[in-house]
């Protein structure tokens, strides 16, 4: 009991010592709470979503997905003949039935042909105003559409856009280019997922979506009073017989739920590793919290530990302030936490996805998670120093403060830290020699995780070292006050080791990820360079298909030499080694694919694979399946009959563009599948007569005015274009980065503050012997620079080192080109320098305002 | 050896003064109301130059509390201080800071060097901090006449408590203040340890001229001195001059046993 009692007493008395190292708590806690919070919300929202969208039974054609999306290669959506729905009246309780038609392969554009799809990802959404939707959605403004000449939108999206009632809209579907004028606006009386709805009459969404009249995409049943949606399901899939897929509300509100859950749960471990990684960095603040008050403490721990305190008391002693410590800062975490996951919603609201806080989810488990989780890193990071504290001998009551370092202790941490960067240096050294993508990958984590846990021991040793050179380069020329922040650095470099290593994880990652970053873009840019013969690629971002018309805009384009279509589709495979290979990919072009982008072969030439019924494999597929030129694979087409196809060509697997893709030609695959189910193009490629470039480019764009939802690059703007797509995803994951940066930043801070602290004597004489406050300020700020530069160095160079590993693995996959973006490793680094600055302003100020006369005050 | 009178000064104001330092009605007082408790009560002392100064008094007559506001280390309630003809009560931290870096040596009863520093390094710190050179044939007198020659290179935790004092008054005179304050300089010493450091101090005011104050509660420290001051209740109650252990001891005698029974 009398252990708790000191326990709380030192806790409350030091409770600003402890400050910093609850906020690390509280950070890394809020952000697995938040992230807790915020999925689960996201789940019960759509949850609500779907169960509220879905309609007892619904009907849909056998090719129609299990989620009821309506798209398909080909551009239209799969439907359903009109008598269905007679058909489906038949069946016993049901108490009525509508037949409805959707696309999700439209564009939508506004009068002056802007693209009025969400930027967010989220589908524009085509179909038939109907009793359905109607539950969900409320005209608030204006009347249903009617006719031909009539479209709806949803209130958010009109708000976005502007738009009002009478305003012109375009709807571009693969089956043609259509107007008409604003008749109403619809507002969601559930959650908006983002999506952009338009809503026409049926006949009207027959003919524009689907070219023709009679079809639908979907039935949707309602039960009569009494019968179950199972047992409605029932009844009319025995009246249709198994050709069409029938599936209850509860079944499709799953299928959606799946595909959103798999999506949210990529997200949700995604941020959970983030998190994972600030508890990491949070460690090094707790351990150096406690190693300093323990150190401070020294002398009341001999005393109690001379009056009779067993070890094993004081150690208990200093874990539970731990104890305390976890505990505070995990419940003022947890809600943060929820805290966050109200932010992160109203951020969500912000890119057209409105959350409300009534669906906020707090799962019973996830403050559960944030407490132990926080408590029990808490303690068993203050168990070194604990231990540290027990190991206190009872004459340390008489000596004077500041025991002498062990030196055997650091002989074995040495030992223990070359041997684990070494280990994790020869795995690395594996990974970048290995010739098997995913036995490399092993051993490159294995690297990883080696080596940083090998400069984190090995850390302290090198602080002697890496302060030195660092201050003969920097401090120096500060004179006396740069010479003593120096030696301030170096005094303790265990500390010093740990604060630095704190930073030296985060910048590791942000090292590692802008070198394979960069050397994806170099080498991409490299092959586009070497094997691409093409002037222009026409594509939408968000992987939307290229309808016939925007194809004819292009080859109707004056200037251009040649145009080649590229489709892409799955297809079953039986190769001649016997094995089936289900959906595989396939991809069809016009032959002049063979001049536009010089892919390498292995084996026979590339033109070859677009002659008839031929094709080309790529060379670990040729290996796996023991295929040689002359080869015959069958292929059997979606929707349509089996190929025969000769191999004529096997090309490397060296490469990033199309890396894997096995090449038919588009007159072959039209002679297996029926020219209305032949997929959309992906992509397309145009080339220029030979020195009219620059006026086909700009022919291309404005020909494809009308279609905003394809870009058209040349070849620098597609370079623009991939550069700027991975410098997106790499600024998301340094976003994500910054909190464990940011908890090392305020592990700097606290290890200057109770550094300050535990100096104030020093600094008092100091400052009656003449220095002045300006000189303590800059005297701290640099030591506070030098750490952070010692942290950033390691991390820097280790994350390089990771970087150029994981490139060398990846060279299997194409990633050829070895490129380190110096701008940026010299920026993290000049950044960190300020961050020292930075962190350096409080504890520095508040040395600046101490008392010159606590030097002489004797005890 | 060179005479007082002789020795380069830096520092300073030219014209002089026979007082180092002058206290004119200083009252330091904390707190105010019923918690008001007065350090100081109206004190006038002159410091004279090129003398060695010793104020003695029981604890809590304010003997610190008047060295730390003539080493412009404490303000004053009210009053003046001047140091030569510098007014230094109220001047501001960064006049102060460099008042003390150019013109004033401290040697403190413990705590007196920086563990980073070895002791040379410590010794020239008033003058690095300054951005000065310092004079070398000086430095190297001061650190032989303190008999350090062999220890410079020492960290302070490699030093004996006698030889770490003894660092510190070369510090002091190192950078040749106008004036030297020390807080019971030889309180944590043994007598052999404290007899060496008061007799460096004994001399660099007879060979060097240098002015020096120290605070002290030992009979013996204060018969280096070529004065005693006496304070009680934060009052100048007596000096002595030419004193001698003895002398002193029975002094103190004198007003313990007055404080007792008055």
């Amino acid at each position: 009991m009398t252990v708790m009692k000191t326990s709380m007493r030192n806790f409350f008395a030091h409770k600003g010592r402890m400050a910093l190292s609850a906020v690390a708590v509280l950070l890394s806690v809020a952000f697995v709470c938040g992230t807790l919070v915020f999925t689960d919300t996201m789940n019960t929202t759509f949850d609500k979503l779907f169960a509220a969208t879905s309609s007892d039974v619904t009907v849909s054609a056998k090719g129609a997905s299990d989620t009821g999306e309506t798209t398909s290669d080909n551009g239209k959506p799969p439907v359903v003949p009109a008598a269905v729905l007679g058909e489906v009246r038949k069946a016993s309780g049901v108490k009525s039935a509508e037949g409805t038609v959707f696309s999700t392969s439209v564009t939508v554009v506004d009068a002056d042909k802007d693209n009025l799809s969400p930027s967010s990802g989220a589908p524009t959404v085509v179909g038939s105003w109907n009793g359905n939707d109607a539950r969900t959605m409320k005209i608030t403004s204006g009347a249903a559409p009617k006719g031909s000449q009539q479209v709806m939108v949803d209130a958010d999206t009109a708000d976005k856009h502007h738009l009002k009632l009478g305003d012109e809209i375009g709807v571009i579907s693969a089956v043609g280019t259509y107007t008409a004028k604003i008749s109403g606006i619809a507002t969601f009386t559930v959650t908006n997922p983002g999506a952009a709805i338009f809503y026409l009459d049926t006949k009207t969404a027959q003919q524009w979506l689907v070219g023709e009249t009679g079809v639908y995409t979907n039935v949707n049943v309602t039960a009569a009073s009494g019968v179950t949606d199972a047992q409605l399901k029932k009844n009319v899939a025995a009246e249709l017989g198994g050709a069409y897929k029938v599936q209850t509300a509860k079944e499709t509100a799953d299928a959606n739920q799946k595909d959103v859950g798999e999506f949210l749960n990529v997200m949700k471990y995604a941020m959970l590793g983030f998190a994972g990684i600030a508890f990491l960095v949070g460690i090094f603040l707790i351990i150096n919290t406690f190693s300093m008050l323990v150190a401070q403490r020294t002398r009341e721990i001999g005393l109690m530990r001379a009056i009779g305190s067993s070890r094993k008391q004081v150690n208990r002693s200093v874990l539970a302030e731990a104890l305390l410590l976890g505990v505070f800062g995990s419940v003022l975490g947890v809600g943060a936490g929820v805290g966050l996951a109200v932010g992160l919603m109203k951020l969500m609201g912000m890119t057209g996805m409105n959350l409300s806080t009534d669906d906020l989810t707090v799962a019973w488990t996830t403050p559960v998670i944030g407490l132990v989780l926080g408590v029990v890193v808490t303690v068993l990071a203050a168990y070194l120093p604990a231990r540290r504290a027990g190991k206190v001998s009872p004459m340390a009551a008489l000596r004077d403060a500041g025991a002498p370092a062990d030196a055997r202790s650091s002989w074995i941490r040495a030992l223990i830290g070359i041997l684990l960067t070494g280990a994790g240096g020869c795995g690395l050294y594996v990974a970048a020699t290995a010739d098997q993508a995913k036995e490399g990958s092993l051993w490159l984590g294995l690297g990883v995780v080696l080596t940083l846990i090998g400069f984190v021991v090995v850390g302290p040793l090198l602080v002697g070292g890496v302060v030195r050179v660092l201050g003969a380069a920097l401090l120096r020329m500060f004179g006396p006050v740069g010479r003593m922040a120096e030696r301030n650095a170096l005094r303790n470099p265990r500390r010093t080791g740990a604060t630095g290593a704190a930073l030296m994880i985060g910048l590791a990652l942000v090292a590692c990820l802008s070198v394979v970053g960069s050397s994806m873009v170099a080498s991409a840019t490299d092959q586009l360079d070497k094997t691409v013969g093409t002037d222009f690629i026409i594509q939408n971002d968000g992987g939307q298909l290229v309808t016939p018309q925007a194809v004819k805009a292009v080859k109707e384009t004056p200037g251009l030499e040649r145009v080649t279509e590229y489709k892409w589709t799955e297809a079953d495979f039986t190769t001649p080694d016997g094995k089936k290979l289900k959906d595989t990919a396939i991809t069809a072009a016009d032959p002049t694919y063979a001049t536009d982008v010089r892919v390498e072969t292995v084996a026979g030439k590339l033109a070859d694979a677009y002659r008839p019924d031929s094709m080309s494999v790529h060379e670990d597929f040729a290996k796996d399946h023991r295929i040689h030129l002359g080869s015959k694979i069958s292929v059997a087409f979606k929707d349509g009959s089996t190929a025969g196809l000769t191999v004529r060509a096997i090309t490397s697997s060296d490469v990033v563009i199309d890396q894997g893709a096995m090449y038919t030609s588009i007159a072959t695959m039209a002679k297996y599948v029926k020219a209305d189910k032949m997929p959309l193009d992906q992509l397309v490629f145009a080339t220029a007569q030979e020195g009219r470039q620059d006026t086909a480019y700009k022919a291309l764009k404005s020909a494809l005015h009308d279609y905003p939802q394809y870009q058209v690059r040349d070849q620098t703007d597609y370079k623009q274009a991939l550069k700027d797509q991975v410098g997106q995803l790499l600024n998301m994951i340094y976003g994500l980065l910054a909190l464990a940066i940011i908890v090392a930043i305020l592990g700097v801070v606290n290890t200057l503050a109770l550094s300050v602290v535990e100096r104030t004597r020093e600094i008092g004489l100091m400052r009656a012997i003449g220095l002045s406050r300006r000189q303590l300020r800059r005297m701290i700020r640099m030591e506070s620079v030098v750490i952070a530069l010692f942290g950033a160095l390691l991390g820097l160079g280790l994350g390089m080192g990771w970087g150029a590993t994981a490139q060398k693995l990846l060279a299997l996959q194409g990633l050829t080109v070895l490129e380190i973006p110096w701008p940026t490793i010299t920026g993290v680094f000049i950044g960190s320098a300020f961050v020292g600055l930075f962190a350096a302003l409080v504890p520095a100020f508040r040395a600046g305002r101490m008392n010159v006369l606590n030097a002489i005050a004797t005890e | 050896m060179t005479s007082a009178v002789t020795i380069p000064r830096h520092g300073g104001t030219g014209g002089r003064t026979a007082v180092a330092a002058r206290a004119r009605q200083v009252v330091k007082a904390y707190g105010s109301g019923e918690t008001r408790v007065v350090a100081l009560d109206h004190v006038d002392v002159d410091i004279a130059r090129g003398q060695f100064t010793a104020i003695m008094g029981p604890s809590g007559s304010g003997k610190s509390t008047l060295m730390h506001c003539l080493a412009g280390l404490d303000t004053v309630t009210s009053g003046q201080i001047h140091l030569d003809d510098t007014e230094i009560t109220g001047l501001k931290d960064k006049k102060l800071t460099q008042l003390r870096r150019d013109r004033i040596g401290f040697i403190f009863q413990a705590f007196n060097l920086l563990p980073t520093l070895n002791a040379l390094e410590n010794i020239t710190l008033p003058m690095d901090i300054a951005g000065r050179k310092p004079d070398k044939g000086w430095l190297d007198r001061v650190v032989e006449t303190v008999g350090l020659s062999e220890r410079l290179k020492h960290r302070p935790t490699q030093l004996s408590g006698g030889q770490q004092q003894r660092v510190a008054v070369a510090r002091a005179l190192a950078a040749r203040p106008e004036i030297i304050f020390g807080d019971e300089p030889t309180g944590n010493l043994d007598s052999r340890a404290g007899a060496e450091v008061l007799g460096f101090l004994r001399r660099s005011v007879d060979e060097l001229g240098q002015t020096i104050v120290m605070v002290t509660h030992d009979p013996v420290a204060a018969s280096y001195a070529d004065r005693v001051l006496y304070l009680a209740d934060g009052r100048i109650v007596d000096e002595m001059y030419k004193p001698t252990a003895d002398a002193v001891l029975d002094r103190m005698k004198d007003f313990d046993a007055r404080g007792r029974t008055s």
